[in-house]
């Protein structure tokens, strides 16, 4: 027997995620076998590719936008995760203070060391390999510890002079001072091995903003440290995540049911954000259909859904009186817009493709480890 | 706690080595069959993995039809450990079924890497030729 | 334990003060430099010393930094 097919109502109507006044309704997604009797649900990898978009509304280096259309919540949420917390980036890690009289501690310098976030070569970044700690005990053979493929050796060497040609009135410690603030720019990056290879030029490590505010010292203060940078994820600490933010939202759907004319129209604009909804005069064809709702009110203006996209699903429109039963509002299922900003290291649309590589891989490697399972 | 680095064993310069390769590949992370299983209904129990691909694989398992029923669960938010229970018919395996899972989940993988790249390149001709015109 | 009993504890067998320019152990009335809290002058003391800058005339000093190196975790 054929398996049975819904009309596209049907379909429709399981698309849409329902948000009333007090309530969400419809929540769980019903695409699997087994749920709707007599239809096939099954995974087929042809109808996957087929139902699958991609829009991309905004790509710019540090923040990119899309939809991805066509996609179970399960799916799109494994990549925003995988984004956040599993794709490695470098960052500082240990800390050597050879000196360090300015007012802020070794241990919250080091802290805010690191945060900042690093970018570099991306080649040389992939290139390189896991940190591991030299073990405990002193039997191991394994070669541990920092080496040139795993460890980025960076300085901070600054010292606070005064500055003799400053005029005597002058307020400004940043000009009575030299060194007065310490900047990420002041972190200077010196290569280990074949590093010079390929942290060269623009490659060469630096932080992704050199303006960022370390320390404040005063004359006769000083700061000497060695930064060891190494490569982590975003699971083990937060500084080795690659984005700033990664989230997804639904997008919105709007449905106006019957007619908002006039002042209505007006009035129901405002209760969303600008240019989601549009005023268009009621059409003399319009007016002239039998039970349209727009007899007799040709030339007025009537509210349409111009771009639900930029709507924020405030509900506020479901508050007032005039608009009761006239206006659905929901948000589509399958289809995710993602916005994800990067914190520099690589490019926003790169660490997407980077997220895609991480799941599959880590869907590989579990794969492999199944065989052990049978044995 | 920080610790006085100043000895000759803590010496932090650095050596030339051969890359080895990747240790996170080497130590491979394990999965086990929790006790109680039969070949057609069987719970797997998967170390350092999470939400991430615990529900990722629930819902490619759940679309395959000769899964009758398939859940994951994180038994201890301090363990990172992931319970994954499979169902199926007498038509497969429990086994059979979590690797056609992870199949399916690779297959899905490719076709999304693949339209991102061409949404992604078509957006950027888009706007260079907006940019030039 | 009295005052004068006091040791400098040897860190892993080295002599903890051997690169600082400091003969710690080799004199038994080691001069030790402080800080003036109001001038930032050094004032290098003795035991039995009165604690008072020699400048400025202020009591309150404070020890210098260690020159040893300190590892930390950035986290």
């Amino acid at each position: 027997m054929a398996p049975l097919v819904p009309s596209q109502e049907e379909l429709q109507r399981r698309r849409i995620i329902d948000i009333n006044a007090e309530t969400v309704t419809n929540i769980p997604s019903t695409d699997f076998p087994g749920h709707w009797p007599g239809e096939s649900h099954g995974w087929a990898l042809d109808k996957f590719k087929e139902g699958f978009k991609v829009e991309y509304h905004r790509n710019d280096p540090h923040e990119a936008s899309f939809s991805l259309i066509g996609l179970d919540a399960a799916v799109a949420n494994a990549f925003r995760r995988v984004l956040m917390a599993e794709i490695p980036t470098l960052a500082i890690e240990y800390v050597f203070v050879h000196n360090n009289t300015s007012v802020i501690q070794d241990e919250v310098l080091a802290q805010r060391l690191g945060l900042i976030p690093l970018k570099g070569n991306v080649d040389g970044i992939n290139w390189m390999r896991w940190y591991r700690k030299p073990s405990e005990d002193e039997d191991s053979t394994e070669e541990d510890g920092p080496s040139d493929f795993n460890t980025v050796v960076m300085h901070l060497d600054v010292e606070c002079t005064k500055n003799p040609n400053a005029h005597p009135d002058e307020q400004d410690p940043r000009i009575l001072y030299n060194n007065a603030h310490v900047y990420a720019r002041d972190l200077t990056f010196s290569p280990v091995g074949r590093q010079d290879q390929y942290f060269v030029g623009d490659g060469a490590i630096r932080p992704v903003n050199p303006d960022i505010l370390i320390a404040k010292m005063r004359p006769g203060q000083k700061i000497e440290m060695e930064l060891h940078c190494v490569k982590g994820i975003g699971a083990d600490h937060a500084k080795f995540s690659p984005v700033a933010t990664a989230t997804y939202r639904l997008m919105p759907d709007i449905k106006i049911q019957r007619p908002i004319i006039g002042d209505d129209a007006k009035k129901f604009a405002k209760c969303f954000p600008k240019g989601v909804i549009a005023l268009e005069p009621v059409t003399a064809e319009e007016a002239s259909q039998k039970g349209s709702g727009y007899e007799g009110h040709a030339g007025e203006q009537k509210a349409v859904v111009r771009d639900a996209f930029n709507d924020t699903v405030s509900r506020e429109c479901l508050r007032h009186e005039e608009f009761q039963g006239k206006v659905k509002l929901g948000r589509i299922r399958d289809h995710f817009i993602f916005n994800v900003e990067s914190t520099g290291q690589f490019e926003s649309d790169a660490l997407f493709l980077e997220a895609i590589k991480v799941l599959k891989l880590k869907c590989t490697r579990w794969k492999r480890g199944l065989s052990d399972l049978m044995a | 706690m920080p610790s006085s680095v100043h000895s000759q064993e803590h010496d932090q310069s650095m050596v030339d080595a051969e890359p080895e390769i990747d240790p996170v590949m080497l130590d491979e992370k394990r999965v086990v069959v929790l006790p109680g299983s039969s070949e057609t209904a069987a719970s797997f129990q998967f170390e350092g993995e999470g939400h991430t691909m615990g529900n990722a694989l629930r819902y490619a398992i759940m679309k395959n039809p000769a899964v009758e029923f398939c859940g994951y669960t994180i038994p201890h938010p301090s363990d990172a450990k992931m319970h994954l229970r499979i169902q199926t018919t007498d038509s497969t395996t429990a086994v059979e079924a979590l690797e056609k899972g992870f199949s399916d989940l690779m297959d899905l993988c490719d076709v999304v890497s693949e339209k991102f790249t061409a949404a992604r390149d078509q957006f950027n001709e888009e706007s260079s030729n907006r940019m030039q015109s | 334990m009295s005052r004068e009993a006091y040791q400098v504890p040897a860190m892993g067998g080295q002599n903890a003060f051997a690169d600082s320019g400091f003969s710690a152990m080799a004199v038994d009335n080691p001069a030790v430099n402080y800080l003036c809290g109001e001038c930032n002058a050094r004032v290098p003391l003795k035991r039995g010393d009165p604690i008072r800058c020699k400048d400025c005339g202020h009591r309150v000093l404070y020890k210098e930094r260690t020159k040893r190196m300190v590892q930390f975790e950035a986290r």
